[in-house]
């Protein structure tokens, strides 16, 4: 065969080190693992030994070369560590129920076993030891699995370990592994190990008996005794995020044995370990295939996988891009700008849809509440105002988002339906987006349209994040552990002012309250936005490129930040500010509840996430709640006019309820800063309000520090 | 010093193999002689690359296509142009073996013209398969730009002698064959071993018969009205470098082996269910093997005729770009304004592309149009087109094309290969739509497809393709024109103009008129454009101002201004951005404007 080995190996050597490694090979507790296992498989309590080439790795007297040779000759090697399990295998230490034709033949062989003496030499009259065991390598379970590009000429022979999708899966069938004949003349039994598909098989008896007694003695076929392998043919594609661009998937056969089999389902994503070997031809096939070899992985393990952002491979020089952007300090801002560039302006609702991107990790409480940390937005807006545009964006950036629309294009809705299978007229569970959505992000255009059914069932996935069904006596709850982000419609055609946005959307205040921002997108016109826009265009004609976002979001998405101890207290008391506030408004319209706590929260982790902090800091807090209250203002009328009219004022009034509730006479410039940029002010506007207030004498600002002191009158 | 030794058309492989075995022998003195040559070019490319290139070898391959399949020798080199339709993967094959002490290579061959010893030192190498068909609306004028000799004349060089050859040739495969047959299945079954080898035996006699003809009359259900295509094996290749949908030329060794072509029988063969096996789905009967030693990557420069370079020089731009702008006046009932937006339409192309962000294209909607209007301006873009782009089609918009059509590409898991659909295009295709055919009626649930693709292909040139499992998303640069009676919501392009015809278009062009167009068309597209900043700085406060005066005016408004400047500067000759040309675009669009009202 291909690549005869160079250096010559002696193999007698090597199964001395297989033996001494399934010996002395020691578990996590110190059990003898493999041991152990033996001894389950000399007891009929598993069939298959699987050799770990982690624990190989691990074991005490490991020698590289040995673990080389191992996964680039791995089919001789299966052979050789069989060999050292044969002879290591234990006596049985339990009685098993004699269940099989074999097993009788066995036992009557053994008992014969003594008057077969002549002809004990034979291997052919010997029971080959594969009736009783099944031998698997698997690769290291470290190893970034190869795509099945990667898979070269040169990989023949070796453990390869590749991921891929299922496309198709043949029926078991059963392989022959070990055909026993028995012979008419001398009533020996003939075992013929089978190692290909196709074999010939034995006419003439090869006993000593019967060449001494030149009886040729015709051979029977026992096929209740013979071994049968299941046996099943499977077909892996390329994922779709391997495939260079320009190109299609590539697909690769791979060969399921034993226990191997019915493992797998045509959509399954995987991760296989396996041999890849050519596949000769027989035959006819083979004149027909000239000089052609085809090639298959015989498989040794498989692993299912879900692919999620933290599992995002990163290709090329993405870490270096990852490490430089982190190490620039206005990553949030630049993050923000760089999704949907298309799209200009709307830079705090694309900085909300990054913090969505990111999210806040999971928390599962001791008492098993689950409390989210995917963010929900809602953009509402006037038609033609690109919110579809930039939910579709977003898609494009999840590695894993679904894109629908609250009509749903198929019958299954957005949830989960229970539909008849034409063909088998079983009832069969179908996810819809939501559930496909799971652990991603699923954008739902149009949700003010959305169909009734689907819109109770919301309410679940948006706090519990799960769908339950209890239809056709099917009685389950899938995980749709999914960030939603919505796009709705104003009811009127275009937006009211003067109506809520409740009304507005015509959506109930219950489900309105599920989403952490909501966030009206209206056109507005003046002349630095003008410019803006035109600045922008030019920009996108000259230099498009795109930002390592989606490698960005991913890894900052294993950051769990924690909330610091003396933070908690500043967050409380933004949040009973809130009330307070809302409280003494005549008309509230807004619904602060725990949930706006929880939202800020999450809002907070997520921004420091993108910081890859381990903690959530002040700072994060107070963008967060600058968030919230932009939010807002984008959504009624009266805190907008309020914000336009008198900027100057309301700083002042905030800087002064500051210095009562804290009692003082001085409120530190950085302080002021965050306080206001919480109300959605900006800096020039505070440095305007201390100008003008300090030339009233109302107070003094620090020509250095700028911080503030009152003047007591 | 190797190179006129053999004759390269008439015996390709002869120069392969002395070449091979040459490298081989100089290498032995190392340890494993061979194994150096896997995935690498032992010089053979060389001889073959001047041969073609220096000494004008190319014009002496015939260029291989469906009429004249059955002419060609097999084992000769041939040139086939083609767009990649499937990559099928990678072909593992026994690369070399040792034959008593020397080495032999099976290299751009099928089969081995040595019997392999059975058990026997050999090295598995891997080349890449590559279906390729005649490329989608590809215009007939392109093929004249590269005639291969006539074969007619050729073929009656084929003498009887080479004939007998041949046939000894074949047959003594056939026995080496069944002798391996034999060894593997060690003894006692005669009768399977008789059996396989009258089978081999009668298939030979009945292609022999057939003088080596492959059949074209089965119809390849993958290419809907073209039975031909070729499946091409490229070596040595670094990964990607062809991909699907590219245009390429190869030049490699046709082969056509009659035993390979026998009839596939494997139907009893249970065992290989799954296994999708090319030569089992494109029987070489059907489709041609070539092993391509050359390769090239085809441009629209490559069709035109290899004329002296001529400097594009903005004067000599210039005159081309009103004669042909008056002929597109004449044909458009002298309608100027349109004239100029078809112009415009014409030379533009995709500059850049980020996910769903693109630059750079143009695509044009002429609205007025019914159906009478249709039959007479349609119809002469429609020669126009065909007779100064590369490739171009025209798809009649109606619910009935749309409800059964097949647009998307589909990954057949089945079979292994990519059925083809009608967006699977080339790069730079032309394709017109007419709208006029629409009638108000329902969709199907395919039809609705089918429009979201058509859409998703205007709005953000993409096309994604169907794997069953998952979509995958090909980026496409076509340039898309729309005919309909008033604007076209199914298909919104940037630009939108009423057609305002005043004559009847009556029109004749000479051949050197036409060749001087498609040489300004192809320059123009690919003329380097640079502008400054200060430019672009002025573009900025000019937009400024432009959308105080109107306040509806969008991103995507502002964006195409740029890409008509753009456009219309490179129309020039210039390579960098003026005022001048924002002013014409501005221009334009005013006209354009008072149209719309």
């Amino acid at each position: 065969m291909a690549a005869a080995t160079t250096k010559t190996v002696d193999f007698n050597a090597e199964r001395a080190l297989a033996k001494d490694f399934l010996n002395n090979f020691a578990g996590p507790r110190g059990e003898p693992k493999y041991l152990n296992i033996l001894q389950d498989v000399a007891n009929r309590k598993i069939r298959a030994v699987q050799i770990e080439l982690d624990d190989l790795f691990h074991y005490k007297d490991s020698d590289d070369e040995f673990l080389q040779r191992v996964t680039e000759n791995t089919k001789r090697y299966i052979g050789i560590f069989a060999d050292a399990i044969d002879e290591l295998m234990p006596e049985s230490t339990e009685a098993y129920v004699v269940d099989e034709d074999r097993d009788i033949l066995m036992t009557q062989r053994v008992d014969e076993g003594a008057d077969g003496g002549a002809d004990g030499t034979d291997p052919q009259q010997k029971m080959p030891p594969e009736i009783r065991r099944e031998v698997y390598i698997k690769a290291f379970s470290k190893v970034t699995p190869l795509t099945i590009r990667q898979v070269k000429a040169s990989n023949i022979g070796q453990l390869v370990k590749i991921s891929g999708i299922v496309t198709r899966c043949s029926d078991v069938k059963p392989l022959m592994q070990v055909a026993v004949y028995t012979c008419e003349e001398c009533g020996f039994e003939i075992y013929q190990e089978v190692t290909a598909r196709v074999f010939m098989p034995l006419f003439e008896c090869p006993s000593q008996r019967c060449k001494l007694n030149k009886a040729k003695g015709n051979l029977i076929l026992q096929l209740r005794a013979s071994k049968f392998l299941k046996f099943q043919e499977v077909k892996l594609q390329e994922l779709a995020e391997h495939v260079p661009k320009g190109h299609i998937p590539r697909s690769l056969t791979v060969h399921l044995r034993g226990e191997l089999t019915r493992k797998v389902a045509p959509g399954d994503v995987v991760e296989m370990s396996g041999i890849f070997l050519p596949m000769p031809y027989y035959g006819f096939r083979a004149m027909r295939a000239g000089l052609v070899a085809d090639t298959y992985l015989e498989a040794m393990s498989i692993t299912h996988f879900k692919k999620k952002y933290e599992e995002y491979e990163l290709k090329g020089d993405e870490q270096e891009q990852i490490d430089r952007l982190a190490e620039d300090g206005d990553i949030y801002n630049k993050l923000a700008r760089s999704l949907a560039p298309e799209i200009f302006g709307h830079e705090d609702v694309k900085k909300a849809l990054l913090l969505l991107l990111v999210g806040a990790p999971h928390r599962k409480l001791t008492d098993g509440m689950k409390i989210r940390g995917d963010l929900h937005i809602c953009l509402m807006g006037d038609p033609g105002v690109a919110k579809s545009q930039l939910l579709k964006h977003i898609i494009n950036v999840a590695p894993r988002g679904v894109y629908t629309t609250g009509r749903g294009s198929s019958g299954v809705g957005l949830t989960a339906a229970v539909q008849k299978d034409p063909v088998t007229n079983e009832f069969v569970l179908e996810g819809g987006a939501l559930v496909l959505a799971d652990m991603g992000i699923c954008a739902i255009d149009e949700f003010d349209k959305m169909e009734e059914s689907d819109r109770t069932a919301i309410h679940e996935v948006m706090e519990q994040q799960t769908v339950s069904i209890a239809k056709a006596g099917i009685t389950t709850s899938l995980n749709a552990r999914t960030a939603v982000l919505a796009a709705a419609n104003p009811a009127w055609g275009r937006y009211d002012m003067r109506r809520t946005p409740a009304e507005n959307i015509n959506l109930p205040p219950a489900l309105l309250s599920r989403f952490d921002l909501l966030w009206l997108i209206l056109d507005r016109a003046d002349m630095e936005i003008d410019l803006e826009m035109a600045r922008h265009v030019v920009h996108v004609h000259q230099n498009l490129e795109s930002p390592a976002l989606g490698a960005y979001i991913s890894a900052a998405r294993r950051v769990v930040p924690s909330v610091p101890r003396e933070l908690e207290e500043y967050i409380a008391t933004a949040y009973s500010s809130i009330r307070q506030e809302e409280a003494k408004s005549n008309a509230p319209h807004s619904y602060t509840t725990i949930r706006t706590l929880l939202s800020i929260l999450r809002i907070s982790i997520a921004l420091a996430r993108l910081r890859f902090s381990e903690t959530v800091a002040q700072s994060d807090v107070d963008e967060a709640l600058r968030l919230m209250q932009m939010s807002k203002y984008s959504l009624y009328s009266d805190d907008r006019q309020r914000s336009g009219l008198d900027a100057i004022s309301d700083i002042y009034s905030i800087l002064r309820d500051e210095a009562a509730r804290t009692n003082s006479m001085d409120v530190r410039y950085a302080h002021a800063l965050n306080l206001i940029s919480r109300k959605g002010y900006s800096e020039a506007q505070l440095k305007e309000c201390l100008e003008e207030y300090a030339s009233l004498n109302v107070w003094q600002i620090h020509p250095n520090t700028f911080d503030i002191h009152f003047i007591d009158a | 010093m190797v190179g006129p030794q053999y004759d390269l058309v008439g015996n390709p492989l002869g120069a392969v193999r002395a070449t091979f075995e040459r490298a081989a022998a100089a290498e032995s003195g190392g340890h494993e002689p061979v194994a150096a040559f896997r995935g690498k070019d032992w010089g053979v490319g060389e001889v073959f690359r001047s041969f073609l290139f220096e000494q004008g070898g190319l014009d002496m391959i015939p260029v291989l296509d469906e009429s004249n399949l059955g002419l060609i020798k097999p084992n000769t080199l041939v040139r086939f142009r083609g767009m990649v339709q499937d990559i099928l993967g990678n072909e593992f094959y026994v690369g070399a073996f040792k034959d008593g002490s020397t080495w032999r290579t099976n290299k751009f061959s099928d089969s081995s013209p040595f019997s392999m010893p059975h058990p026997c030192d050999s090295h598995l190498w891997e080349r890449h398969l590559f279906h390729c068909v005649p490329v989608p609306g590809q215009n007939h004028w392109t093929r004249e730009s590269s005639p291969g000799p006539d074969l007619r004349k050729m073929s009656s060089c084929l003498t009887s002698e080479q004939r007998e050859k041949r046939k000894r040739d074949a047959e003594n495969d056939a026995m080496d064959v069944s002798e391996n047959g034999s060894e593997e299945t060690s003894s006692s079954s005669k009768k399977a071993k008789d059996d396989g080898v009258q089978i081999s035996n009668s298939s030979l006699q009945m292609s022999m018969n057939e003088e080596h003809v492959p059949e074209m009359n089965g119809v390849d259900h993958h290419i809907p009205g073209s039975s031909f295509s070729c499946l091409v094996k490229v070596y040595d290749m670094p990964e990607s470098q062809v991909k699907l949908n590219d245009v390429s030329e190869f030049i490699g060794v046709y082969t056509f082996d009659p035993e390979l072509a026998a009839p596939s029988d494997n139907s009893d063969d249970i065992m290989f269910d799954l296994m999708e096996d090319v030569t089992a789905q494109l029987p070489p009967s059907k489709v041609p093997r070539l092993h391509c030693l050359v390769w090239r990557n085809l441009s629209a420069h490559d069709f035109l005729p290899r004329a002296p370079a001529v400097e594009p020089s903005p004067i000599l731009l210039k005159s081309i770009r009103q004669s042909l702008l008056s002929h597109l006046t004449l044909i458009l009932g002298k309608d100027e304004l349109a004239a100029q937006c078809l112009l415009l339409h014409l030379l533009s192309r995709l500059r850049n592309k980020v996910n769903v962000v693109t630059v750079g294209r143009l695509s044009l909607n002429f609205t007025g149009f019914n159906r009478e209007s249709v039959s007479i301006f349609g119809n002469q873009l429609n020669n126009l087109f065909q007779r100064l782009l590369p490739y171009s089609q025209t798809i009649p918009l109606s619910i009935e094309y749309l409800n059964t059509a097949t647009l998307q590409p589909r990954k057949d898991n089945r079979s292994g290969r990519l059925v083809t659909g009608v967006l699977q295009l080339p790069q730079g295709t032309h394709l017109t739509f007419d709208e006029t055919l629409l009638q108000s009626g329902s969709l199907t649930s395919k039809g609705v497809e089918n429009t979201m693709l058509l859409k998703n292909l205007m709005e953000s040139q993409k096309v994604e393709y169907d794997f069953e499992f998952y979509k995958l998303e090909m980026p496409t640069d076509v340039q898309l024109l729309t005919l309909s009676e008033g604007k076209s919501n199914i298909l919104p392009s940037d630009l939108v103009v009423p057609f305002r015809p005043s004559s009847v278009p009556a029109v004749n062009v000479s051949s050197e008129e036409l060749e001087s167009w498609r040489w300004y068309l192809t320059t123009v597209r690919s003329l380097p454009q640079s502008t400054e900043t200060e430019t672009y700085q002025m573009i900025q406060d000019e937009m400024v101002s432009a959308m105080r005066e109107d306040r509806s005016l969008g991103c995507s408004e502002l964006s195409r201004w740029l890409t008509m400047a753009q456009i219309t500067a490179a129309s020039f000759g210039e390579k960098s951005l003026s005022m001048e040309h924002w002013q014409m675009v501005k221009e334009l669009e005013r006209l354009r404007k008072e149209r719309l009202q």
